[in-house]
C-alpha cells in the first residue's frame, strides 16, 4: 500500500512527499529492501514516460537524485544483513570518446540501462582509448558504449575499437555506439557491433546481447 | 555525402582528385550551368555553379535542407537518409538530397526556393557611438614633389620620402611594394601632389590629394558578416553594409566547418577563399554606397570567434576542434591585409585583436573593448547570443570571468520545425490566451515560418498559458489550438489554406535546451565569483538576437535572471562597434591587449555537476 504510494511519489517527480513517505515507511519498520524496489519500480516508470516524451532531461536528473537519498537514508538500516542484491543482467562501460566531451545522450543512455538492471560503469567524457581498455580489464563488462556528437569522433572511435582488439579484449565485449552523426555505416567503418538511434535502443541491442529480448 | 562516402574519403583522403569523366548539370530556375566532375555530390556541383544550397548539416545527409528535383538525367541511387528525410509525395516528385546524389549523365536539377541560403536580416547598427578618442596607426601627409629633371634626376620613392621627411617630425623610411608599383605613373597622372599614408616608418598607401583616409571593421560572423567604412580622421562612419557569411553553404556551424576543412583536401583553403571574397564583395557594396575607391582603404580590423579566426587566417583547426580546444595563437595579429588576398590599399594592415581561448574570441574581447564604459564599477553581465554564446560577469573590482556556452542553433531558427532565420515573413512576436494566439511578422508579410524571437516569445507564452508544463511537456487539452499530429503534440501558431506554421514537443524541447546552456553559463559565473543574481547591478545584451528578444518573456523561461527590467539594456552589435573603435585607436589595441590577459575564461563542459545544473535548468520557470 504504502510502497505504491512511494513508487507514485517518486514516479511524479515529488520529491518531498517521497522522501516523507520513505522516512515514514523506515521509522514504521518497513523491511528496507522494499523501497529499494519501490525505487526501481519508480524508475522504469519514469523512463517509460521519457520515452514517451512526457518527461525530459530535468525529470531523468530529479529521479536520478531521489533514488540516491532513499539509498542512502536505507543503507544504515540494513545494517550487516546482506542486501538481497539482485544480480544485474550485465555490465556496462560506457563513455565520451577521446576529444568530445558531450555527456547528455550519453548520460541517458546509461540512466536506461541502469533502470533495465545493467552495471553501468561510466567512464565520463574525452575517454582516451587506453581507459576504456583498463575499464575493460577492470570490470569485465559484456557491453562497451561509445558516444560521440562531433562526425570528428569516427576516428577516435575507431581507434579505440582498435585499441580494444590490441589488447586481445575485442571477442570479450560487444560494442556498440550512439550519438548525433552515427548510423549503421559509421559503425562498421568504426568496427563496433551495432549502432543504436536511442537510448531505447541502447537497451534493446543490450538485452540481445545478454542473451533475452 | 553519407558517411560511407565520409569513410571512404577517409580511406583514401583524397575526393578532389580530377575524374576523367565530367557532366553538365543545370540549375533553374536559378540559371546557373557548367561542368563538373561526375564524381561530386550535387550539392557540391551547386556550390562550385555558384548556387547557394543551404547545408547545415555539412552535407552528411542529416538536416534535408539541400532538397533539389531531378528533372532530367541519371542520378545515383536512393540513399538511406534520403528515404527518412523526403516524404512519399516528394520522392514520387524525384526530389533528392543534393549532398545524397551524385550525377551519372547531364542532368536537369530544380532548386526550389527554400532550399536556397536566403538574404536576411542583418543587423548593422550598433549601440550610440561611445566616445573614442581617435588615433588610428595611419598618418596622413599632404605632399607637393619637385618634378625631377635631368639635372636632378631624383628617383621617384626618395623624391617622395626626401618631402615626406622634411613635413613630418616622424621619419619614414621604407615604402611598400605594392606602392612602389603604382607610384611613378600616379605621381605623374596626379601632377606631382599626392596624399602619403604612413604607417609606423613605412609609406603604406598614395592617394590622390582630397580622398579621405578610409579604414573598414568587419564583424565576421558564423551566419552574418558585418562591415563598416569609416573616415580614419573624423571618425564618422560612411556606410554599413551585411551580407551572408558564403561559408554557412559549407556547413552552418563552426564544428560542420571544421570538419569540411579537415575531410577534403584543399578545404581550408577552399573556406579561407569563400570567405575572403566575401568581404572583398562587401567591401565593393560598401564603397559603392559611400561612392568611394577600395584603393582608399587603409586600415582593417577584423573580429570573429576564434574558429572563424582561424578558418580566415588558414590556421589549423584540428586541435581547435577537440578537447582541450587549443587556439593556435591568442594574441592579437597585425598583418598585410594582402596577406590572405583583401582588396585594399595596397599597403594595408589588417588588425586582429586576441582571443580569449578556443571558444570565445576576438569578436568577444570587442564587445567588452565597446562596453567598458558601461561596465566599469558596477556589477555587470555580458551577455552575446548566438549558436555559441558568449558571457562574461564584471565584478565592481573590474574582474572579467568569461565562458562560453553551446545555445546551438534554435535560435538563429535551427532544428526547429517551421524555423527560418529573421527574414521577411518570419513571426518575430508571439502572444498567446487562454484560447487565442496573436503574432507578429517581420515587415508584416505572409508568415513563411519563425525566428529565434519568435520562438522564445511562443515557448515562453505557452508556458505561461498553461499550455506547456514547467517541464516543457505540452498539456493535454489545454488549448484549442493544440494537436496531435504524427504521434506528437504540436501548437498551431498561424494556419491559412496555403500554410500551417506550428510549434512542435522537439521544438520546445530545443529551446529548453538553448535556453538552459545560457542558464547555466550565467549560474556557474554568479557561483566563480560569489555574487548573487540580484547583486547584477548591469545586464548587457549584445547580438542581433540579444538586441531582438522580449526580455520579460526571457526572464519568464529563466534564459536571463529574474531582475528589474530597467537593469537589461539591448546594446546592438557591439561587437562591430568595439571593431570600430579598435580601427580608430591604437592606444585602444594595448588596451585590448591588456583586457584578455586580464580575462579568467572558464571550460563549462567539464564544471563539477554541468550535468545536472544543465538538466534542471531545462525547466520552464524564472531563477
Amino acid at each position: 500500500m504504502t510502497k505504491e504510494k512511494l513508487v507514485d511519489a517518486i514516479a511524479n517527480m515529488k520529491d518531498q512527499e517521497a522522501l516523507q513517505i520513505a522516512r515514514q515507511m523506515l521509522e514504521a519498520g518497513t523491511d528496507p529492501r522494499v523501497l529499494l524496489e519501490a525505487g526501481q519500480e519508480a524508475m522504469v516508470i519514469v523512463g517509460e514516460r521519457y520515452e514517451r516524451k512526457e518527461y525530459y532531461l530535468p525529470e531523468l536528473v530529479v529521479a536520478g537524485e531521489m533514488l540516491k537519498e532513499i539509498a542512502e537514508m536505507v543503507k544504515p538500516k540494513l545494517r550487516g544483513e546482506a542486501l538481497a542484491e539482485t544480480t544485474p543482467r550485465g555490465k556496462v562501460v560506457i563513455g565520451t570518446v577521446e576529444g568530445d566531451i558531450h555527456d547528455i545522450g550519453k548520460d541517458i543512455v546509461a540512466f536506461m540501462l541502469e533502470v533495465n538492471n545493467y552495471q553501468v560503469f561510466n567512464l565520463g567524457v574525452d575517454v582516451p582509448a587506453a581507459k576504456f581498455v583498463e575499464a575493460i580489464r577492470e570490470h569485465k563488462p559484456e557491453i562497451v558504449g561509445m558516444s560521440g556528437f562531433l562526425t570528428l569522433a569516427f576516428d577516435q572511435m575507431r581507434l579505440t575499437v582498435e585499441a580494444i582488439k590490441e589488447a586481445g579484449l575485442r571477442d570479450k565485449v560487444k560494442i556498440m555506439i550512439g550519438g548525433a552523426p552515427m548510423d549503421e555505416d559509421a559503425a562498421k567503418y568504426i568496427g563496433a557491433d551495432a549502432y543504436g538511434p536511442d537510448a531505447a535502443a541502447a537497451v534493446k541491442l543490450a538485452n540481445q546481447w545478454t542473451g533475452g529480448n | 555525402m553519407t558517411n560511407q562516402d565520409q569513410i571512404k574519403q577517409n580511406q583514401a583522403m583524397d575526393d578532389n582528385t580530377p575524374s576523367e569523366t565530367t557532366v553538365h548539370i543545370v540549375f533553374e530556375p536559378v540559371g546557373r550551368r557548367g561542368e563538373v566532375p561526375a564524381s561530386v555530390s550535387l550539392l557540391e556541383a551547386a556550390r562550385r555553379l555558384g548556387v547557394e544550397l543551404t547545408s547545415i548539416c555539412g552535407g552528411v545527409g542529416i538536416c534535408g535542407r539541400c532538397k533539389v528535383r531531378v528533372v532530367s538525367g541519371q542520378v545515383s541511387e536512393l540513399t538511406v537518409p534520403e528515404r527518412e528525410a523526403l516524404s512519399q509525395q516528394e520522392l514520387e516528385q524525384n526530389f533528392r538530397l543534393a549532398c545524397m546524389a551524385y550525377p551519372l549523365s547531364n542532368c536537369q536539377i530544380s532548386v526550389p526556393s527554400e532550399s536556397l541560403s536566403t538574404p536576411m536580416r542583418t543587423q548593422v547598427e550598433g549601440m550610440e557611438e561611445a566616445e573614442t578618442a581617435i588615433a588610428p596607426p595611419v598618418r596622413t601627409l599632404a605632399v607637393a614633389l619637385d618634378p625631377p629633371s635631368l639635372d636632378r634626376p631624383l628617383a621617384d620613392a626618395e623624391n617622395l620620402l626626401q618631402v615626406v621627411n622634411r613635413s613630418c617630425d616622424t621619419p619614414a623610411d621604407s615604402i611598400d611594394l605594392g606602392v612602389l608599383q603604382e607610384l611613378p605613373h600616379q605621381l605623374r597622372a596626379w601632377d606631382w601632389r599626392c596624399q602619403a599614408h604612413i604607417r609606423g616608418n613605412e609609406i603604406v598607401a598614395v592617394t590622390p590629394v582630397g580622398a579621405p583616409p578610409l579604414g573598414l571593421a568587419v564583424d565576421l560572423g558564423s551566419t552574418k558578416i558585418a562591415g563598416y567604412l569609416v573616415d580614419l580622421y573624423s571618425g564618422h562612419m560612411l556606410a554599413a553594409q551585411g551580407i551572408t557569411n558564403p561559408q554557412t553553404s559549407y556547413g552552418e556551424d563552426i564544428v560542420s566547418r571544421i570538419t569540411y576543412a579537415e575531410r577534403n583536401s584543399g578545404g581550408a583553403h577552399r573556406l579561407q577563399q569563400v570567405v575572403v571574397e566575401g568581404i572583398n564583395q562587401l567591401i565593393g557594396e560598401l564603397c559603392a554606397k559611400a561612392g568611394t575607391d577600395r584603393q582608399h582603404i587603409l586600415e582593417v580590423v577584423i573580429v570573429g570567434n576564434t574558429a572563424m579566426h582561424h578558418l580566415l587566417l588558414r590556421l589549423p583547426t584540428h586541435q581547435l576542434a577537440r578537447s582541450p580546444f587549443i587556439p593556435a595563437v591568442v594574441s592579437d595579429l597585425d598583418i598585410r591585409a594582402r596577406d590572405i588576398g583583401l582588396a585594399v590599399a595596397p599597403g594595408a594592415h589588417l588588425y586582429i585583436p586576441p582571443n580569449i581561448a578556443g571558444y570565445v574570441g576576438a569578436d568577444h574581447v570587442a564587445v567588452l573593448i565597446a562596453t567598458a564604459q558601461a561596465w566599469s564599477e558596477s556589477t555587470t553581465l555580458v551577455i552575446d547570443i548566438g549558436t555559441n554564446t558568449e558571457i562574461s560577469l564584471i565584478t565592481p573590482e573590474g574582474a572579467i570571468t568569461s565562458l562560453s556556452c553551446a545555445s546551438g542553433p534554435a535560435f538563429e531558427g535551427y532544428h526547429i520545425k517551421y524555423g527560418v532565420r529573421a527574414t521577411t515573413g518570419a513571426i518575430e512576436r508571439v502572444q498567446i490566451t487562454p484560447d487565442r494566439v496573436f503574432y507578429k511578422t517581420i515587415d508584416d508579410a505572409t508568415p513563411v515560418g519563425i525566428c529565434g524571437s519568435g520562438i522564445l516569445d511562443a515557448v515562453a507564452q505557452l508556458r505561461l498559458a498553461g499550455v506547456l508544463g514547467e517541464n516543457g511537456t505540452f498539456q493535454r487539452d489545454s488549448h484549442p489550438h493544440l494537436h496531435r499530429v504524427d504521434n506528437q503534440w504540436e501548437f498551431i501558431l498561424a494556419e491559412r489554406n496555403e500554410y500551417v506554421i506550428t510549434v512542435t514537443q522537439q521544438d520546445v524541447r530545443e529551446i529548453q535546451l538553448a535556453k538552459a546552456a545560457i542558464q547555466t553559463g550565467i549560474e556557474v559565473l554568479l557561483r566563480e565569483n560569489r555574487v548573487s543574481a540580484d547583486q547584477i547591478a548591469k545586464v548587457l545584451l549584445a547580438g542581433a538576437f540579444g538586441s531582438y528578444i522580449d526580455i520579460g518573456n526571457a526572464v519568464a523561461i529563466g534564459m536571463l535572471p529574474a531582475l528589474p527590467l530597467e537593469r537589461f539594456s539591448q546594446i546592438g552589435n557591439a561587437a562591430g562597434v568595439g571593431a570600430r573603435q579598435l580601427l580608430l585607436s591604437e592606444p585602444l589595441r594595448k588596451t585590448a591587449q591588456a583586457l584578455r590577459s586580464r580575462v579568467h575564461f572558464i571550460e563549462l563542459a567539464p564544471y563539477p555537476g554541468f550535468g545536472k545544473i544543465f538538466a534542471r535548468n531545462c525547466r520552464l520557470s524564472p531563477h
